[in-house]
C-alpha cells in the first residue's frame, strides 16, 4: 500500500511424501520469517524516509572540502533558486568562494537533512525551522554564528528574524543567547477582506491600521452573509476561518494563549481561552457567518474566498501572486487588501503568527567563516531581497529596505497590497511564533487538535470542556518534551 | 558392489610426496576457491550489511533515549514500557488492523472480476487493462485524487451517490466515516493487482476438473467452491500474505489526505504515528521501538498463517 516491494513467489508444494513435507515445512517456515523481516525492513526504511526515490539519484550533500567550496541545501520555488544564483554570483565573486547549490522538494527537506546529518554528510550551509532548532543545537550540528556576523547587519534584520534563531542552550530558552541561524525569510500571517465585497454591500471598509472588535467583526460578517440569488441558500458568507491555521490571532487577541512565557505550563484551560475558543466555534455554529462544516474543508474556504463568496480570509505573502491572478481575472468578484486582526475588546492589541525559515551554517563546516559568510549573503543580500519581493515570495528582511523604498515605491509598483505595511507591522511587532515552535517538539502542541472538531464543527462539546479535558494531556507532553531536551543536552 | 582388494601392494609415495601432490592440488584449485568465495560472499556481505546490521542497529536503538541526531543513551526497556501506556500507540495500532479489514472484501472482488475477465466476453483485454492503471499510478497522485473525490461538497463520491438519492457523509471529515473511505480507495488501487494473479491461477485449472464435474451433476456453484476455491488457495494465500504485510505499513495516504491524522486521529496508521515520533518529534528511540513491535506482530501474523495454510493443505495424484 504505502511502499511498493516485490513479494515471495506464490503457491506451495502439493507433496505427500513426509519427509519432503517436513521439509517444506520448515523451509516455509524460514520464508515466512524471511518475508518477514523483509516485510519490517520496508517498514523501517518507508518509516525513515517518506520519499521514495532512487537513493543512487540522491545529490552529495556533504560540505565541501576544498578551501573555498561551499554546499548549500535549500527547498523552494524558481524565484527562490533565482534569488540565490544572484546572491551567490556575488558572493563567489567577492570572495572566490565556489558554492554547489543542492535544491530538494519541500515536504522531503527535513527528512533529507535529517538523513545528510545520520549519515555525517552535514551540507556547509542549509535551511533550517525554528521549531526544529534545539534538537541539532544540542546535537552539536549548528555553528554559533554569533561571532560571525556584525551587530549592524542583525540591526537591520527584523528582530523575529534573528531571535527566532536564539537559543540558550544552558537554560534551554528560546530567543536568547547564542545566534545559530539568519532568516531566509519571516512569514507573517496577515488578514485581508474582500474589496469588492464590501463595496457592493456598501459597508464601509475596516481601518488598514484599528483593529475591528471581536463584536464588529461579528456584525460585518452577518451583513455580509447573504442569499445574493434568492434561491433560499446562502451564496456568501462573512468568513470561513480553518481552526489549526487560523485561530491563533482570535484566540491571542482575546488575551489568551497556549503556553505560558517560561514555555513551560499549558494554559488553555483559562477562561478567557475558553471563552475566546467558544467564540471563534461560535461563528459558525450560532452566529451563521461561515460555510457550514461540510462545506468548511480548508481548500474549499480558500476556493470559496477566491471566488469572491468570503467576506474575510487570512492573506499572506505567500498568497499574493495567486491573489493577484484571480483579482485580475475577476474583478467583478474579487479584489482585496490587508488589515489587522481583530480584538475583543476596542484597545486591546493585535497579533498573529510570524513564521521564519532559518539559513544555518554546520558546525563541522571545513570552511566555517566563509560559510557563515555566505549565510549572512543569502539572507541580507539587497539584490536577492529585491528579486524575493517582486515576485511576492516574501516581504523583504532587511529594515531599512523594507520600510524605505520597498513600502514607498517597489512594493506598490510590483503588485502588493495597498496596505502591505500591515505586514511590516506584524514583523516588526505583531508578530508571534506558532506556539509549539519554541519548545523542544510541538507535541504537546499538535495535541490540541486532535478533537477540535467537536468544538468548532458539529459543537457536540464546549470549549470548556475540550479545554478542561485537553490541559492534562497536553501539560503531560510539554512536560516530556522539556525531559528529552535535557535528556538531548546530556547525550549531546 | 564389494571389491576385495588384494594386499595392496607398498605405496612408493613419499610423504613429501603426497605433501607435494596436494599442494599442486590446492594451487590448481585456488582460483576456482576464490571465485567460488567471491560470488558466496557477495550476497553473505549484503545480508550482513542490509539485513543483519540494520536490524540489530534498530534493537538497540530501540532500547536507546535517540532524538536521531545526537548521541545514543542506553535506557533498557524504558521505551517499551511507555508504548504500552501510550494510548496513542494503541490507537494507531487498532486503526492500522481495521484497515485490514479491506483485504477480505479486495481478494473477494478481485476473484470475482478475474472470473469475470477469464470468460470469452468483449473488450476483456481493455479491461484488464483499465483495472490494472491503479497499480501502475502514483499512489501520491492518486491519494490528492481521491481527496477530491471525497470532498462532502462537491466530491465526486457523493455526487454519484446523490444520483440514488443517498446524502453521503463528509467522508474524510467524518471520524465514523474516514477509515473506510480509506479502504475503499486502498480496495480500488490494489484490485488490479489481485485481479492479475487470480486471472493466472483460474486459467491454470484444468477444464478436465470441471468436465468431470459436471458430468457428476455439480452445478456452477459447487464447481466454484469444490474446484475452483481449492485451486486459486495458494495465490489467495499469497495475497492475504503480502497484503497484511502492506496493510501494516499504510502511511502515503493517510498523510497526504489527513496529514493530521484525521478527525479525532481516526486514519493516523501506526507507521504514521512512528513517522511523526521519529521526524517531528525527534524521539527516534521509541519509534523504532514501536516499528520493532509492529515487526513482531507482522512475524506472528505470517507465522500462524503459514501453519494454517499448511492444515489446510491438500493435493491432487
Amino acid at each position: 500500500m504505502g511502499c511498493e516491494f516485490g513479494g515471495p513467489a506464490g503457491g506451495t508444494s502439493l507433496i505427500n511424501d513426509d519427509q519432503r513435507e517436513a521439509y517444506i515445512m520448515r523451509r516455509k517456515g524460514l520464508s515466512a520469517v524471511a518475508v518477514t523481516v523483509a516485510g519490517a525492513l520496508l517498514l523501517a526504511a518507508c518509516s525513515s524516509d517518506g520519499s521514495e526515490g532512487n537513493a543512487s539519484e540522491e545529490p552529495d550533500t556533504s560540505g565541501g572540502d576544498a578551501p573555498n567550496e561551499l554546499t548549500f541545501m535549500f527547498r523552494g520555488g524558481e524565484y527562490d533558486k533565482l534569488a540565490y544564483e544572484t546572491a551567490i554570483a556575488a558572493f563567489e565573486e567577492e570572495t572566490g568562494a565556489e558554492v554547489n547549490m543542492i535544491i530538494t522538494d519541500a515536504d522531503q527537506y527535513a527528512t533529507k537533512l535529517q538523513a545528510a546529518i545520520a549519515g555525517n554528510q552535514v551540507p556547509d550551509v542549509f535551511y533550517i525551522e525554528s521549531g526544529r532548532m534545539q534538537g541539532y543545537v544540542y546535537a552539536n550540528v549548528l555553528a554559533d554564528l554569533t561571532e560571525y556576523v556584525d551587530q549592524a547587519t542583525i540591526d537591520n534584520v527584523w528582530d523575529f528574524g534573528t531571535t527566532a534563531y536564539r537559543f540558550d542552550k544552558e537554560t534551554g530558552e528560546m530567543g536568547t543567547g547564542a545566534l545559530y541561524g539568519l532568516p531566509k525569510d519571516v512569514g507573517p500571517f496577515g488578514f485581508g477582506y474582500n474589496t469588492v465585497m464590501f463595496e457592493e454591500a456598501g459597508i464601509e471598509p475596516p481601518s488598514p491600521t484599528e483593529p475591528l472588535t471581536f463584536d464588529e467583526f461579528v456584525d460585518i460578517a452577518k451583513q455580509l452573509t447573504q442569499d445574493t440569488d434568492g434561491d433560499g441558500e446562502l451564496d456568501q458568507w462573512g468568513t470561513g476561518l480553518n481552526v489549526t491555521w487560523n485561530s491563533q490571532a482570535f484566540i491571542w487577541g482575546a488575551g489568551a494563549d497556549w503556553i505560558s512565557e517560561d514555555n513551560k505550563t499549558v494554559t488553555v484551560d483559562t477562561p478567557e481561552f475558553a471563552e475566546a475558543l467558544q467564540w471563534f466555534a461560535d461563528l459558525g455554529l450560532v452566529e451563521g457567518v461561515t460555510p457550514s462544516a461540510e462545506q468548511a474543508q480548508t481548500l474549499d474556504t480558500y476556493q470559496r474566498w477566491m471566488a469572491g463568496e468570503i467576506g474575510f480570509f487570512p492573506v499572506a505573502p505567500w498568497d499574493i501572486a495567486t491573489y493577484n491572478d484571480v483579482a485580475a481575472n475577476n474583478p467583478e468578484v474579487f479584489g482585496y487588501d490587508v488589515i489587522p486582526y481583530p480584538v475583543a475588546n476596542e484597545g486591546d492589541d493585535w497579533s498573529t503568527w510570524l513564521g521564519s525559515l532559518g539559513i544555518a551554517v554546520s558546525e563541522n563546516s571545513k570552511n566555517k567563516e566563509l560559510a557563515a559568510q555566505l549565510a549572512t549573503y543569502l539572507s541580507t543580500n539587497l539584490e536577492a531581497q529585491k528579486i524575493l519581493a517582486e515576485n511576492k515570495v516574501q516581504i523583504p528582511n532587511l529594515i531599512d529596505y523594507a520600510t524605505g523604498e520597498w513600502i514607498e515605491t517597489d512594493a506598490e509598483a510590483t503588485g502588493w497590497p495597498a496596505n502591505s505595511q500591515a505586514f511590516l507591522d506584524i514583523a516588526m511587532e505583531k508578530g508571534r511564533p506558532l506556539p509549539g515552535t519554541w519548545t523542544y517538539t510541538p507535541e504537546w502542541y499538535d495535541n490540541f487538535w486532535i478533537g477540535i472538531e467537536n468544538v468548532v464543527d458539529n459543537g457536540s462539546q464546549t470549549a470548556a470542556d475540550f479545554l478542561a479535558a485537553k490541559q492534562p494531556e497536553m501539560q503531560m507532553l510539554l512536560d516530556q518534551s522539556w525531559v528529552s531536551a535535557e535528556q538531548a543536552k546530556a547525550a549531546g | 558392489m564389494s571389491v576385495t582388494s588384494p594386499s595392496a601392494p607398498q605405496s612408493t609415495w613419499t610423504k613429501a610426496d603426497i605433501k607435494a601432490s596436494r599442494k599442486a592440488n590446492r594451487k590448481l584449485h585456488r582460483k576456482e576457491y576464490i571465485w567460488a568465495g567471491a560470488f558466496m560472499a557477495a550476497p553473505v556481505i549484503g545480508w550482513l550489511a542490509f539485513l543483519l546490521f540494520p536490524l540489530g542497529f534498530s534493537v538497540y536503538a530501540s532500547l536507546t533515549n535517540w532524538n536521531g541526531l545526537g548521541n545514543m543513551t542506553f535506557i533498557g526497556f524504558d521505551n517499551y514500557v511507555l508504548l504500552v501506556q501510550d494510548p496513542y500507540f494503541w490507537k494507531a495500532l487498532w486503526n492500522t488492523v481495521f484497515y485490514m479489514i479491506g483485504i477480505p472484501i479486495g481478494l473477494a472482488l478481485s476473484l470475482g472480476l478475474a472470473l469475470a475477465l477469464a470468460r470469452k466476453i468483449p473488450g476483456r483485454t481493455f479491461f484488464r487493462t483499465v483495472y490494472y492503471i491503479p497499480v501502475i499510478s502514483s499512489l501520491a497522485a492518486i491519494a490528492i485524487l481521491w481527496q477530491w473525490a471525497y470532498n462532502g461538497d462537491f466530491g465526486l463520491v457523493n455526487q454519484f451517490l446523490s444520483i440514488f438519492g443517498i446524502d453521503g457523509p463528509n467522508w474524510l471529515m467524518d471520524s465514523t466515516w474516514s477509515k473506510p473511505a480509506l479502504i475503499i480507495m486502498a480496495i480500488w488501487k490494489g484490485l488490479g493487482y489481485s485481479t492479475i494473479l487470480y486471472l493466472a491461477a483460474v486459467q491454470s485449472v484444468p477444464r478436465s476438473l470441471y468436465e468431470a464435474a459436471a458430468l457428476d451433476g455439480a452445478g456452477a456453484w459447487r464447481r466454484f467452491r469444490t474446484i475452483t476455491m481449492p485451486m486459486v488457495r495458494p495465490v489467495t494465500f499469497f495475497l492475504v500474505v503480502t497484503n497484511i504485510i502492506a496493510g501494516s505499513m499504510i502511511f502515503t495516504e493517510i498523510n497526504i489526505m489527513t496529514p493530521t491524522g484525521g478527525p479525532e486521529w481516526s486514519t493516523a496508521s501506526l507507521v504514521w504515528y512512528i513517522w511523526n515520533k521519529a521526524f517531528r518529534n525527534l524521539q527516534m528511540g521509541y519509534a523504532t521501538s514501536m516499528a520493532l513491535v509492529l515487526g513482531i506482530l507482522v512475524l506472528i501474523v505470517t507465522v500462524i498463517q503459514f501453519r494454517m495454510n499448511k492444515r489446510n493443505e491438500f493435493s491432487i495424484e
